[in-house]
C-alpha cells in the first residue's frame, strides 16, 4: 500500500511536469526545406527531347533547352539566429544532414530538419555538393545517404556527383550532359595529399548563404523555408554558356562541359553555387518564410 | 539487491574466463614480409610504407583478388580481368563486367605496382589502396556494394581467421579489405625477364633483339623510360579515339582540355602477354601498333611533340618493327606468368 501510494505521487508529479511543459514554448521544433527549381520564375517540367510539356528556357546567348532530369546534393546546413549564433545541422553526417534533390521526385524537394533549437533565425547556410572530407563514397559511414541514389554516385572518381543534369538544346534538341563533382584526388581526409593545383576548379563543393526575407520563428511554429534554385543561371549566370557541338572525334559526356572543351565544370559551378567569394548565392534565393 | 550481486559476479567470471580463453589461444603474429627491391627501379610509392606488405596481409589480398564474392551476382573476381597468365592484364578489348557489361577501358596489367606513382590510365588514384573501391562499385564492372560483400564474406571462416591473424581481430572493414588488396599487388613484382638478366650480365640479345633495343633508344626511350619502360606522364600520341562519349583521357581528371585523350604511357614489361593494345583495346597485336605509328596517327592540337615536330609519325622499317618486337619479347617474364 505504502508503494501504491509512492507510484501514484510519482506518476502524479511525471503527470504536472508534462502539462508545465505544455504551456511552455517547446525547446525545439521542425524546420521545412521546401526547393522550387526553376527557369525564372516558372517551376521546371522535366520532359524528353521531343516533350511538349517540359519548361523551355532560353539562355542570355539565344539557345534554347530542357532538362530531362535534375538532381542536386545539399549538404552542410546551418541555421543563424538573430543573436548570429550558427546552429549546424548534423553537417558531418551525411545519413541525417544531407539531402539529393531530385526533381522527377516531389517528395526529395522537401527536407525536414528535426530538434532545431527555439530561437529566430535569419539566416540560412548550406553548401551544393559534398566537402571532399566526406566525398568518399563510404556505404559503410553512411549507409543510408549510399543507398539514396546509385546514379548520382561518381564510380571512377568514388565521390558524389554534386548535381547532375540531363536534357536537350537547340533547335535540333541535341543531347546536354552537366554533371559536377570534385576531383581533388589523394585522400578525402588528408589535405596535404589533395591536387591544389587550381584548386577552386578542381573543388565543386561551394557554400550558400542566404539571408530569410522574414524570421524563421522556430519554436511553438515549425517555419517553412522556401528556396528557389533559378536554373536558368546553369547558362547564363555570371558565365554566359554558349553549349557546342563536339568537336571532330571528341566528345565529353559524363564530364561537365560546353560539350567540346571539359575544362569548363567550374563555369557550371560557379554559375549555379557562386564562387565563394564575391557570389555566394548562385542561382539560390528565399521565395519566403512561413512560420 | 542481496540475489543480484553474486549474479554479478558469475557472469563477470564468465566473461573473464572466455576472454582469457581467446586471447591465450590467438597469439597476433603478422610480419612484415621483405620484397626484393630491383635496384634500377624507380622510387616506391610512398602509400606502400604506410600499408607494408605483411604475410597473412597478403594471403587474405590474394584470396580477395581471386574471390568472385566481390562481385553482385558472384560472377566475376578481380582476377577475371586482371587474368595471372596476361601479367594480370586482361585478353577483352575492354573489360567485361557481371552480366556481359562492357566497360569504357582494356584493363591494365597489375605488375610492379609499388613503384607507380599514379594509376589507372588517367592517374585517377594516387594511392593503391584506393583504387579496389572504384571496379567494386563501378556498374560496368563487379557492381556491388561494399556492405554486402562484407556480409558474404563474414560467412566464410576461413576470412574470419585470415581477418584475425592479418590486423589482430576479426572485424571486416572495407578499409581492410581495400588494404590486404593492395599488399598482395604490392608483390606482384615483374624483374626478371630477359632484359634483365642481359643487364646483368647473365644472359646475351640475339643479333635481332640487339638490333630492336637500338631502334628503341633511338625512337621509343623518351616515353617508355626508366626500368618500367613508362615514363609515367601523360601523353596523347593520337591514337584511334575511344567512341565512348566518357572518355576523355586524363582531362576527366585534370579538369584541363589540354589534356584531352593523353593518357599515362603503359609499361612495356610483359608486353607480349597483354594484347590487345591501346586503351580500349584498339591494337591486337604489336605490328599493328607500330605499323600504326609508322603510318602516322591523328592529328591533335596537343599531340605529342615527339610526334607532331615528325610528320604525326615514327618511322619505322618493316626490319625495324620485327626487332623492335624481338626486344619488347625480352621483357617477358615467364616466372612472374607463371609459365615456370
Amino acid at each position: 500500500m505504502k508503494n501504491l501510494k509512492k507510484y501514484l505521487l510519482l506518476s502524479l508529479s511525471v503527470l504536472a511536469l508534462v502539462s508545465c511543459n505544455d504551456d511552455d514554448v517547446p525547446v525545439a521544433n521542425n524546420v521545412t526545406l521546401e526547393f522550387n527549381n526553376t527557369f525564372g520564375d516558372e517551376t521546371i517540367v522535366l520532359g524528353d527531347a521531343n516533350s511538349a510539356d517540359a519548361t523551355v528556357n532560353i539562355s542570355s546567348e539565344g539557345q534554347k533547352h530542357h532538362f530531362s532530369e535534375l538532381k542536386y546534393i545539399i549538404t552542410n546546413i546551418r541555421l543563424v539566429n538573430d543573436e548570429g549564433v550558427e546552429f549546424p545541422y548534423n553537417t558531418q553526417n551525411l545519413d541525417t544532414g544531407a539531402t539529393i534533390i531530385d526533381q522527377s521526385k516531389p517528395e526529395t524537394l522537401q527536407y525536414v530538419l528535426s530538434d532545431i533549437p527555439t530561437a529566430d533565425y535569419t539566416q540560412i547556410k548550406f553548401g551544393l555538393g559534398v566537402k571532399e572530407d566526406l566525398n568518399t563514397l563510404d556505404e559503410e559511414l553512411f549507409p543510408v545517404f549510399y543507398n539514396a541514389d546509385l546514379e548520382i554516385h561518381w564510380y571512377w572518381a568514388t565521390g558524389y556527383r554534386f548535381t547532375q543534369v540531363e536534357g536537350y538544346y537547340g533547335d535540333d534538341n541535341a543531347p546536354l550532359s552537366i554533371h559536377t563533382g570534385s576531383v581533388l584526388g589523394g585522400d578525402a581526409d588528408d589535405e596535404s595529399t589533395w591536387n591544389t593545383e587550381d584548386i577552386h576548379a578542381r573543388n565543386a563543393y561551394r557554400d550558400i548563404t542566404l539571408n530569410l526575407t522574414t524570421s524563421a520563428m522556430v519554436g511553438e511554429n515549425a517555419p517553412t523555408i522556401k528556396i528557389k534554385a533559378d536554373f536558368d543561371y546553369l547558362l547564363s549566370g555570371t558565365n554566359k554558356i554558349t553549349l557546342e557541338t563536339p568537336s571532330e572525334g571528341y566528345t565529353a559526356g559524363t564530364l561537365p562541359s560546353k560539350h567540346s572543351s571539359p575544362s569548363t565544370m567550374v563555369e557550371f559551378v560557379d554559375n549555379m553555387a557562386g564562387n565563394g567569394d564575391t557570389d555566394i548565392t548562385g542561382m539560390f534565393s528565399i521565395e519566403n518564410v512561413e512560420n | 539487491m542481496k540475489k543480484l550481486i553474486p549474479n554479478i559476479f558469475i557472469v563477470l567470471l564468465v566473461s573473464s574466463c572466455s576472454n582469457e580463453a581467446i586471447y591465450e589461444s590467438f597469439i597476433f603474429d603478422n610480419p612484415e614480409i621483405e620484397l626484393s627491391i630491383p635496384i634500377d627501379f624507380p622510387v616506391l610509392n610512398n602509400s606502400f610504407y604506410t600499408n607494408k606488405p605483411t604475410k597473412y596481409g597478403i594471403e587474405l589480398g590474394e584470396k580477395l583478388f581471386f574471390d568472385k564474392k566481390l562481385s553482385r551476382d558472384n560472377s566475376i573476381s578481380c582476377a577475371s580481368c586482371h587474368i595471372p597468365e596476361n601479367a594480370f592484364a586482361d585478353h577483352n578489348s575492354k573489360g567485361i563486367g557481371i552480366d556481359g557489361r562492357v566497360g569504357l577501358r582494356n584493363p591494365p596489367p597489375i605488375q610492379n605496382m609499388a613503384f607507380m606513382q599514379v594509376y589507372n590510365w588517367e592517374g585517377s588514384k594516387s594511392k593503391l589502396e584506393n583504387q579496389p573501391l572504384v571496379p567494386i562499385i563501378t556498374p560496368e564492372e563487379m557492381d556491388a556494394s561494399i556492405l554486402d560483400i562484407i556480409e558474404k564474406i563474414e560467412q566464410d571462416d576461413d576470412y574470419i581467421e585470415l581477418f584475425k591473424k592479418t590486423f589482430g581481430d576479426d572485424d571486416i572493414t572495407g578499409d581492410r579489405i581495400y588494404k590486404s588488396i593492395a599488399q598482395y599487388e604490392y608483390t606482384l613484382i615483374s624483374a626478371n625477364s630477359k632484359y634483365d638478366r642481359v643487364q646483368n650480365e647473365n644472359d646475351t640479345f640475339t643479333e635481332s633483339e640487339a638490333q630492336g633495343y637500338q631502334t628503341f633508344q633511338e625512337k621509343c626511350i623518351s616515353c617508355h623510360s626508366t626500368a618500367l619502360f613508362t615514363d609515367q606522364s601523360y601523353r596523347n600520341i593520337g591514337f584511334p579515339i575511344n567512341p565512348d562519349n566518357e572518355e576523355t583521357g586524363r582531362t576527366r581528371v585534370s579538369l584541363n582540355s589540354d589534356d584531352l585523350m593523353r593518357f599515362r604511357v603503359p609499361s612495356l614489361r610483359n608486353i607480349e602477354y597483354t594484347a590487345p593494345y591501346g586503351s580500349f583495346g584498339q591494337f591486337a597485336t604489336l605490328e599493328e601498333v607500330l605499323d600504326y605509328l609508322d603510318n602516322g596517327v591523328l592529328e591533335a592540337d596537343n599531340l605529342d611533340p615527339i610526334l607532331k615536330d615528325n610528320n604525326n609519325r615514327i618511322p619505322l622499317s618493316e626490319e625495324e618493327k620485327s626487332n623492335l618486337i624481338a626486344f619488347m619479347k625480352t621483357l617477358s617474364d615467364t616466372e612472374f606468368i607463371g609459365l615456370q
